[in-house]
């Protein structure tokens, strides 16, 4: 790892929650408008994370806590490693272990909403973790690395031979960001859902941090997005933007889905695409495989 | 804690419970969460979870099943915290007031800070009540 | 000592042992003689591999009449599986046993010439002196293990006359049998190990002498013989072709040109059913009902083992095939499917069982990927899969007889009943599921070699591959979650266990202990173990090392990680939290039950009920058994895996 390599890590983890909290302050302006209504500032995000930052502690027990605190930190891991450029399929598996925390959090608690909350997480990491991971295979496909580095250097944009896994990953980024049709472990807006998922336990400061690793997780799943058009760069920011905003619509026009419906979605449309995709690389485009 | 004083205003997060209300006051409640008055814009969530929120919204007069609902959950929601009495049953009892089951307002129960009169209180009023209580926030240190 | 009087104690020490334990009825005699000779086993292990490192393989014939003994061994054995058939009325056993009898009888009388002898009878190469380290030191370990287990398994029981003798008979010569089976060269010879680990299964899973224990040593017994016949099909087919028995010319080192495909897809068959794949899964789930030694025994380092062996062993007989892609395709699948019927289940040891599968299947599917990268992912899976498997089982055991029970359900809040016991477990799950743990960096290995092999149908084998570690972290996680569920609420700290429910210093524990240490340390040595062991147990097998691990790194041609820095930071992200967060007990919370929650009793959070009862709050795991359970996806389930040993034999034989 290179010196500039490690600033820019550095770099991308100050700036992640910043860009992160903004996105998602401009989600929900977006989503308001879209509804008809003004919604609130585009720094409300902020607004609400200071707040929970300052409310009074209160906790179920100190594992909760320390496991709240795991999953944020393993999140940073994943946008560090990202954006130094490291293996993609490590990446996700250390997501995956961030995502558990999670869900490991609010099993710690003898709580029926927030096991429920948990349970259906897992459901959720069971729905796009193979279409991450499939996609990951498609891009090395494409590339000949599974490093992010190595993946940059490719020069084509990697949207115009994997379009139906770019499709795929729409889906994942739905179910990773908890946007309805999807949104059933809980969700991101106020929606209920069993009260408040697998959220339900935490309060507070606790809450606080929750909220700070979900904008690095939308960080790191808008770049992994951006890496379908990563030169040049700006070209790949707006296709993330673009697949955001997309998300938004699909939030605001379907209403929650069971969780066998989503696993059907996912598995079966998903990862069937993304192998249609890997079928038609080395079928139609055998002569960019390398 | 200036800007943390700040957020606290920009963002109050209510969770609203029913005491036993007509359900008269709920619906213009849920009115304000409509298009045409999106309490969102001054940052007002309606979250279902009392230990999410800021402002607990009550409706309708303590009686003696669900006073003590409404203890626990006023204790589970951290500081700080304040609520709010929407309607002139959660005041006084109104309607209610001398029946053989009924405490009276829900001040018998839990402190209030905000009372927002009105049968049914209009959103306009709630909003208002809001407002109020935003105002006694920004002076918790 | 050297190599041959090593290898004579590593198959022998284990048998004589064996056959002292049978006669000594002394309890703490039998102790003493079961535990000294596990000491030199791993000794002797260690030697062995020392000398391997630097003499290269070791090849030799022992002299003397051995070829003789064992043509009688094994006849009697077959002939023992006929008697059992008849004694138990069992028609598949009696039918397979005899048919097994008399085809064995035929080749070896009236096809072989007389005199016939397969030269080398023994090679050892360094995956067969892995294979021999995974079996000496775990399997040795969890026979140390059985010896606490057995005493209070037998007083659970109460049983009149103790049966242990008879047990570590069998739990003892097992390893002796299963070093067999990774030393053997001659067809002749490995053909009567691999019958012993199946004589020795049969008998450990019926221990017990219940009616399902019975039943299920009969099923074990019948699926296997059934392996048992393609070997012998195998054997003859293969002879035919080459005129040779011997393994290193069945994978092409030696002088006969290799032969054809058909007898190496029937030996790949029997390796199946050995290692229980799909549609052979049911023996190894009935094998629950043994005493837990034996399950961790069979999970771990033996018998399923074996049957990974196999395939392994004869990998590069197979590269570049259609049998390759055909043996990565259906290990992939049974990953995949076993790992999704896992979801449906709640009792403890099924779970692990069909982890175990999987597990396997993935062994098989690396070993049809057949490239070096994924050969490298297979052997390491093999070390790390034991290790963890027997942690797992032998944790499971002790939870089983603290708290009587082995369905998840009542392992809530374990880690508060019994901490140190749980938090073994909890670690050993997640060294299975998690970066930067071993068990990861085979997967991760085994994705990037299925990714870059040459043909189409490896991308099926990679969807099948990210489909079922996505189940398997369902399984895991749930699992640990349920062992985490703090079922004391209201105070800060977990009340602690009273210390003599769990006697930590006791001899299973410093097992479990051991083991899962053993994990730990191997996973953050993963550079050096694969350029120490791995790489070049590739290299011997003819392939070329994929894995560059300079700089303490784990470098492919596609990717990267360096595994004890993600420890670091992974460990410094859990840790550090574990550590330095505090939390005053006056901020602690009852949890929300819709403001009905009463003080919170000893048992966990108190609620009050319609009619004004104050109730204990119970919360329990779904299982979607609809969905994921065996009676809505078992047809299927065993339809496909037929279907697709049908297509690898159908392609092979056309």
């Amino acid at each position: 790892m290179s010196l500039t390599e490690l600033l820019i890590g550095l770099a991308a983890l100050v700036l992640a929650p910043f860009v992160g909290g903004f996105l998602r302050g401009v989600d929900r302006r977006i989503t308001a408008r879209m509804q008809g209504r003004i919604g609130p500032p585009v720094r409300q995000p902020f607004y609400d994370f200071l707040k929970l930052w300052g409310k009074a502690p209160s906790l179920p027990n100190r594992a909760s806590l320390v496991w709240v605190w795991g999953y944020l930190l393993l999140t940073m891991v994943t946008v560090f490693m990202l954006f130094v450029g490291q293996d993609l399929l490590i990446i996700f598996f250390v997501l995956a272990f961030a995502a558990a925390c999670l869900a490991f959090g609010a099993y710690s608690v003898r709580s029926p909403y927030a096991h429920i909350g948990a349970h259906r997480e897992l459901l959720q990491m069971l729905s796009y973790e193979p279409i991450l991971l499939l996609t990951v295979v498609a891009i090395f496909l494409q590339t000949g690395t599974f490093m992010v580095s190595g993946v940059l250097e490719h020069g084509q944009p990697l949207l115009l031979t994997l379009p139906l896994a770019f499709v795929a990953v729409l889906v994942a980024l739905g179910i990773k960001l908890r946007k309805s049709p999807f949104d059933i472990s809980a969700s991101e807006h106020a929606h209920q859902e069993l009260v408040r998922g697998v959220y339900t336990e935490y309060s507070g400061r606790t809450l606080a941090l929750i909220e700070l690793a979900h904008w690095y997780q939308l960080v790191l799943i808008l770049a992994f997005v951006a890496l379908f058009w990563a030169q040049p760069l700006w070209a790949g920011v707006l296709l993330a933007l673009g697949a955001y905003f997309l998300e938004f619509v699909v939030d605001n026009v379907t209403a929650r889905v069971r969780w066998t419906w989503m696993l059907s979605i996912s598995w079966g449309k998903g990862v069937g695409l993304v192998l249609l995709n890997i079928v038609l690389i080395q079928f139609v485009f055998s002569s960019a495989r390398v | 804690m200036g800007l943390i004083s700040k957020a606290r205003v920009k963002s109050p997060w209510i969770v609203h419970y029913c005491c036993g209300s007509c359900n008269g006051c709920d619906i213009e409640i849920l009115a304000c969460l409509t298009p045409y008055y999106d309490v969102e814009r001054f940052g007002i969530l309606n979250i279902g979870n009392p230990k999410h929120a800021d402002l607990l919204v009550v409706t309708g007069p303590a009686n003696r099943r669900s006073s003590r609902v409404l203890k626990n959950l006023y204790e589970q929601m951290p500081d700080p915290k304040l609520v709010m009495a929407v309607g002139a049953c959660t005041a006084t009892g109104g309607v209610f007031h001398n029946c053989y089951n009924i405490l009276g307002g829900i001040d018998q129960v839990i402190p209030v800070d905000v009372y927002v009169p009105g049968c049914a209180a209009r959103p306009e009023a709630v909003i208002d009540g809001v407002v109020l209580a935003l105002d006694k926030l920004s002076k918790i240190k | 000592m050297s190599g041959e009087s090593l290898v004579a104690v590593l198959v022998l020490l284990p048998v004589a042992t064996a056959a002292a334990s049978l006669a000594i009825k002394d309890e703490r005699l039998r102790r003493l003689l079961i535990i000294l000779p596990s000491g030199a086993l791993i000794a002797a292990s260690v030697l062995l591999l020392v000398q391997v490192l630097e003499n290269g393989p070791l090849t030799f014939t022992p002299s003397g009449h051995w070829d003789s003994l064992i043509l009688i061994i094994e006849l009697v054995l077959l002939a023992y599986f006929v008697y059992v058939g008849v004694v138990r009325k069992h028609l598949l056993v009696l039918g397979l046993g005899a048919t097994q009898l008399v085809l064995f009888a035929l080749f070896k009388f009236a096809w072989l010439p007389s005199g016939f002898k397969v030269q080398p009878a023994f090679h050892i190469d360094l995956l067969a002196v892995i294979m021999c380290l995974v079996i000496s030191v775990t399997g040795s370990l969890i026979v140390m293990y059985a010896l606490n287990y057995m005493q209070s398994h037998e007083r659970h029981l109460k049983l009149g006359a103790t049966r242990q003798h008879v047990f570590f008979f069998f739990l003892v010569g097992f390893l002796g049998a299963m070093n067999g089976v990774v030393f053997a060269n001659s067809l002749l010879w490995f053909f009567l190990f691999w019958e012993l680990t199946t004589l020795c299964c049969y008998h450990l899973i019926r221990h017990d002498l219940t009616e399902e224990a019975e039943q299920s040593g009969l099923r074990a017994l019948w699926m296997n013989l059934v392996g048992g016949l393609a070997l012998v099909a195998g054997m003859s087919l293969a002879y035919q072709a080459s005129g040779s028995l011997s393994l290193l010319d069945l994978t092409g080192f030696g002088t006969v040109a290799p032969v054809m495909l058909l007898p190496l897809a029937l030996f790949c068959f029997a390796g199946f059913t050995k290692a229980a794949q799909v549609p052979f899964q049911s023996w190894l789930l009935g094998a629950m009902v043994a005493p837990t030694p034996v399950s961790a025994l069979l999970h771990s380092s033996t018998m399923v083992k074996a049957g990974v062996y196999l395939v392994l062993r004869l990998a590069p007989g197979y590269e570049g095939t259609y049998l390759s892609a055909g043996i990565a395709v259906f290990g992939a699948f049974v990953f995949m499917i076993t790992s999704v019927l896992a979801i449906s289940q709640n009792v403890s040891k099924r779970v692990l069982a069909y982890s175990t599968i999987s597990s396997l299947g993935l062994i098989i599917c690396c070993a049809g990927i057949n490239t070096g990268l994924a050969i490298a992912a297979a052997i390491a899976l093999i070390i790390y899969h034991a290790v963890v498997k027997g942690v797992l089982f032998l944790a499971v055991g002790i939870m089983e007889q603290s708290i009587h029970s082995r369905d998840i359900e009542d392992m809530e809040g374990l880690v508060t009943r019994l901490p140190a016991l749980a938090g073994m477990a909890i670690i050993g799950m997640v060294v299975m599921l998690f970066v930067p743990f071993g068990v990861l960096f085979a997967k991760w290995a085994a994705l990037q070699a299925a990714a870059a092999a040459p043909t189409v149908w490896f991308s099926l084998v990679v969807a099948f591959l990210v489909i079922g570690s996505a189940a398997g972290i369902v399984f895991w996680v749930r699992w640990i979650g349920r062992l985490m569920s703090h079922t004391a609420a209201g105070a800060g700290a977990p009340e602690a266990a009273p210390p003599e429910a769990e006697p930590r210093g006791s001899l299973s524990y410093l097992v479990v202990a051991g083991l899962l240490a053993g994990g730990v340390v191997l996973s953050v040595l993963a550079a050096p173990l694969v350029s120490y062991l791995i790489n070049p147990a590739g290299a011997a097998m003819g392939y070329s090392p994929a894995l560059d691990t300079a700089g303490w790194h784990l470098k492919t041609s596609f990717g990267f990680f360096t595994p004890w820095v993600l420890f670091v930071v992974i460990g410094a992200a859990l840790l550090l939290p574990a550590l330095l967060v505090r939390v005053r007990t006056e901020d602690i919370r009852p949890v929300y039950l819709c403001g009905e929650h009463q003080a919170s009793s000893a048992g966990g959070p108190v609620f009050t009920s319609l009619g004004d009862q104050a109730v204990l709050l119970a919360t329990g795991g779904f299982y979607w058994s609809r969905v994921f359970g065996e009676r809505s996806l078992n047809v299927w389930v065993n339809g496909a895996g037929i279907a697709l040993l049908a297509a690898l034999f159908v392609g092979v034989i056309v």
